[in-house]
């Protein structure tokens, strides 16, 4: 691929990407179609299996609670290691990690049970509107992550401020999960709908202000995983475009294709600095910036990568259209862009 | 004081397709043909299209091999794979050709962009035939399609330029001189042998003829490119594979494998050496205005899904009450206002230019002769003759000049690219817009943007007719030659 500039990053980071990106290349990138094509539990639970290795399947819970104990920013350097090669499961672990985010902040009131599951990543049931009366959780989330086969959901009642978080079996009563009908991508992350009807939580944590935490999360996450997605189309649309012949010379020497791989560039070193920047801020805004300025640029990216591989781009075998469409749900969730930009005012007003 | 004279179709019109609605005033026929055309189109989509568009989009990913024969032979019924065949034949193409073609296109994508594109697909594979004036397949390959078609029977075309290691190549004639060219058809006694690939073809594998440009000598692809008719049951021709494409998958892009194929002389359309001219450019002329309406008509369906999402109440509130949802979709009708200006503008101009192919006395008169005679092998092979083939490309060159067709060729290619750019725009904003909704309207503007993405690259990369429109308008080095008899190229 072309090579980047280096990018300074302490040595500790360095070590997660390598070992994330081999972990990616290894285990992910040789079943990265079948991963599209036919996401079965099967397939997406041995692929993250080894992810536990990078402390992946519990990266935000600190070591001392028996996690992985990766900062804010090593979470987004594997992610988008792990992006490169298949965005589903990046976003498979994102969401799962994102549901674990408030057992690793809160203090639990109850039982704790489920928590840290090997089966199957978890999910975060958000947004959506949930209400916790009388110690049952009810609401419908018309669209969440790891819906489906799930161990447990975690949901943060929407009617207490977000202040409390609970987590609920997959197959407590009153629980019903729909898969989304016809995923447009991030396949292997099993996008479904979520319909609680006075459900018994198996954990209830409180303490901080969950609902931001998970939220940020998110949109950092999803950041991070968007760098992932350019790097992989700058990746393939490079290669390509340095083997194929067309007019007169190497695609790679045409200006227009040129320009196109040059933004894709540029957007991977722009987009890696917003999600520096957002990682060590404790605060929303950024991670919504970044997310807003990296999604974008992941659409655009896919979407040139195409173009640059011209009907072979359109083509299943060749992999980049599979692109196009993760990098388009990556902008589609959590919230819609125009959304969190009106957010992002009024969090700047108030503050 | 206009609008009192209008009908109430005339007013629709007026509203819908401005252009439409002028003209409308001065060749009230012809355009309410038109209207007639859109509104079966419509009605097939009710019937037809929509019903089945999202389950066979789905069940095409997990079966590629499946093709929908049903719907074709519902589209029958529309008469819609006679609209490039003309009217002395029995077919539909009359002075609005290009123009019908483009509007049938628009309405049937706005349903489902591979339906459409199917569809659209045969008459681009008739296209040749007529361009080319190869008269002598009129009466038995054409009639032949009128005739199915009547029963019911499909009987479908495809136009095959792209080769595995050239596509945009091929469509561009500095390009094609120094393209990698791996199908040749060798000249033979009596014909020709052909070997090797051709891929993406659009509705190749259900194709019974098809249109097909090759280069007589792989080290001279300009000076020998040719546009050849294939009969789907010659020896040594076959479909491979078909491709599992992102969108647009109710038409196969299907792969086509030469083993030695014999084409005889009569299946050369036009003349050897030609077929950059007669096969291709007038061709891509006429073809890439339909290509912009088929960008149009995929952005108009997600566009109508959008609106129908707007409407929608989530927790009390409707996205249509918000201003800049408001101003989302005030741009996106805008976009497909333009869209359909340049596309109309095109197929207009297109068809002010060919009317006279379907409409001329002097052309008619060649089909007062009788049908019997006109099907017959020798008048056939008169028309094949040396002699034969000249009096009709007179008669094209006498309609068409040279100047014209390039002029065309300008607007084809910048409704092509514009439409497509401002169509996957379109679909782009709509999916952000939407965001994760639960709305079912959500799976419909998914495919769209997966359907749309296509337009920006077949019919010539939209970087391709970017250039097609520098070479030819801007810059004005490229120039469009009917073929003749007294021309290069010609034997």
């Amino acid at each position: 691929m072309a090579r980047l500039p280096e990018f300074r990053e302490e040595q500790e980071y360095r070590i997660l990407r390598e070992s994330a990106a081999s972990y990616a290349a290894n285990e992910l990138a040789p079943q990265a179609e079948e991963l599209d094509l036919e996401p079965a539990a099967w397939r997406v639970k041995k692929a993250i299996s080894k992810a536990g290795e990078l402390g992946m399947l519990s990266a935000l819970v600190p070591e001392e609670k028996g996690g992985g104990g990766l900062d804010d920013y090593a979470f987004c350097v594997a992610l988008e290691e792990i992006a490169v090669e298949e965005a589903g499961i990046a976003v498979a672990l994102l969401a799962h990690n994102a549901a674990l985010l408030p057992s690793a902040l809160g203090e639990f009131e109850g039982l704790i049970t489920g928590v840290g599951a090997e089966s199957y990543p978890a999910c975060l049931a958000f947004p959506g509107e949930i209400s916790l009366r009388d110690g049952k959780v009810s609401g419908k989330v018309p669209f969440a992550f790891n819906a489906v086969d799930c161990p447990f959901i975690t949901l943060i009642p929407t009617d207490e401020a977000g202040t409390r978080a609970a987590t609920v079996s997959a197959d407590a009563t009153g629980v019903s999960a729909e898969p989304e009908a016809y995923p447009l991508g991030l396949r292997a992350a099993c996008p479904g709908s979520l319909r609680l009807e006075g459900a018994e939580p198996s954990n209830l944590i409180s303490g901080g202000n969950m609902l931001e935490a998970v939220e940020r999360a998110l949109y950092l996450g999803l950041a991070a995983v968007s760098v992932g997605i350019i790097r992989n189309s700058l990746r393939k649309a490079y290669a390509y475009a340095r083997e194929r012949y067309q007019a007169g010379k190497m695609i790679i020497e045409h200006q227009q294709m040129r320009l196109f791989l040059a933004e894709m560039l540029a957007g991977v070193e722009e987009g890696r600095s917003l999600v520096r920047e957002a990682s060590s801020s404790p605060e929303l805004a950024p991670s919504m910036i970044a997310w807003l300025r990296n999604t974008a640029r992941a659409c655009q990216a896919a979407t040139d990568g195409v173009q640059i591989h011209g009907g072979y781009g359109y083509m299943r075998d060749y992999g980049m259209e599979r692109l196009m469409r993760d990098a388009k749900y990556c902008q589609m969730y959590p919230s819609t862009s125009q959304e969190a930009l009106l957010r992002l005012l009024d969090m700047s007003e108030t503050g | 004081m206009v609008a009192t004279t209008l009908s109430e179709r005339g007013r629709k019109l007026l509203r819908d397709f401005p252009a439409l609605g002028a003209l409308h005033q001065h060749d009230r026929r012809g355009i309410e043909g038109l209207i007639d055309l859109v509104e079966r189109a419509a009605e097939y989509n009710r019937t037809v299209a929509l019903p089945r568009a999202l389950e066979l989009d789905e069940r095409m990913e997990r079966e590629p091999d499946y093709f929908d024969w049903e719907m074709m032979r519902e589209a029958c019924k529309y008469r819609f794979f006679s609209l490039a065949i003309p009217e002395v034949i029995g077919g539909l193409a009359s002075k609005y050709m290009v123009t019908g073609m483009a509007l049938v296109v628009e309405e049937l994508c706005s349903a489902c962009g591979g339906i459409g594109l199917a569809i659209a697909a045969h008459s681009l594979g008739v296209a040749p035939v007529i361009a080319s004036g190869a008269m002598a397949h009129w009466d038995t390959v054409l009639h032949e399609i009128v005739e199915e078609e009547k029963k019911g029977n499909p009987v479908l075309m495809a136009y095959a330029i792209t080769e595995p290691s050239a596509g945009t190549d091929v469509e561009e004639p500095e390009f094609l001189e120094v393209a990698k060219i791996g199908l040749e058809a060798k000249k033979v006694k009596g014909g020709y042998r052909v070997n090797g690939r051709k891929c993406f073809i659009s509705g190749g594998s259900e194709a019974k003829y098809i249109t097909m440009t090759a280069a007589t000598d792989r080290s001279r692809p300009l000076e020998t490119w040719t546009t050849f008719l294939v009969e789907r049951d010659m020896e040594g021709f076959s479909t491979p594979r078909v491709e599992l494409k992102m969108g647009q998958r109710a038409c196969h892009a299907a792969e086509l494998l030469f083993e030695d194929v014999f084409i005889p002389d009569s299946h050369v359309l036009g003349y050897e050496g030609d077929g950059i001219e007669n096969g291709i450019l007038i061709i891509m002329a006429a073809s890439r205005g339909p290509v912009g309406a088929i960008a149009t008509g995929i952005a108009r369906g997600a566009f109508e899904h959008f609106l129908a999402w707007t409407r929608e109440s989530a927790n009390g509130k409707r996205p249509i009450d918000e201003d800049r949802i408001r101003m989302a979709l005030a741009d996106m009708y805008a976009a497909l206002e333009e869209n359909r200006g340049l596309y109309l503008g095109h197929s207009l101009g297109g068809d002010a230019l060919f009317r006279n192919a379907f409409t001329h006395p002097i052309f008619l008169s060649a089909f007062m002769i009788p049908r019997r005679v006109r099907a017959s092998k020798p008048y056939a092979s008169l028309l094949n003759s040396y002699y034969g083939k000249g009096l009709v490309n007179i008669l094209f060159r006498y309609f068409i000049k040279d100047d014209d067709a390039t002029d065309m060729l300008a607007k084809a290619s910048l409704a092509k690219f514009a439409c497509a750019d401002n169509a996957m725009a379109l679909v782009a904003r709509a999916l952000e817009l939407m965001g994760a909704t639960p709305s079912p309207e959500r799976r419909w503007v998914e495919k769209a943007y997966r359907d749309v993405k296509l337009t920006q690259i077949y019919e010539g990369t939209n970087q391709l007719n970017r250039l097609a429109l520098f070479n030819a308008e801007i810059a004005g080095t490229l120039k469009i030659e009917i073929p003749g008899p007294f021309k290069k190229g010609v034997r």
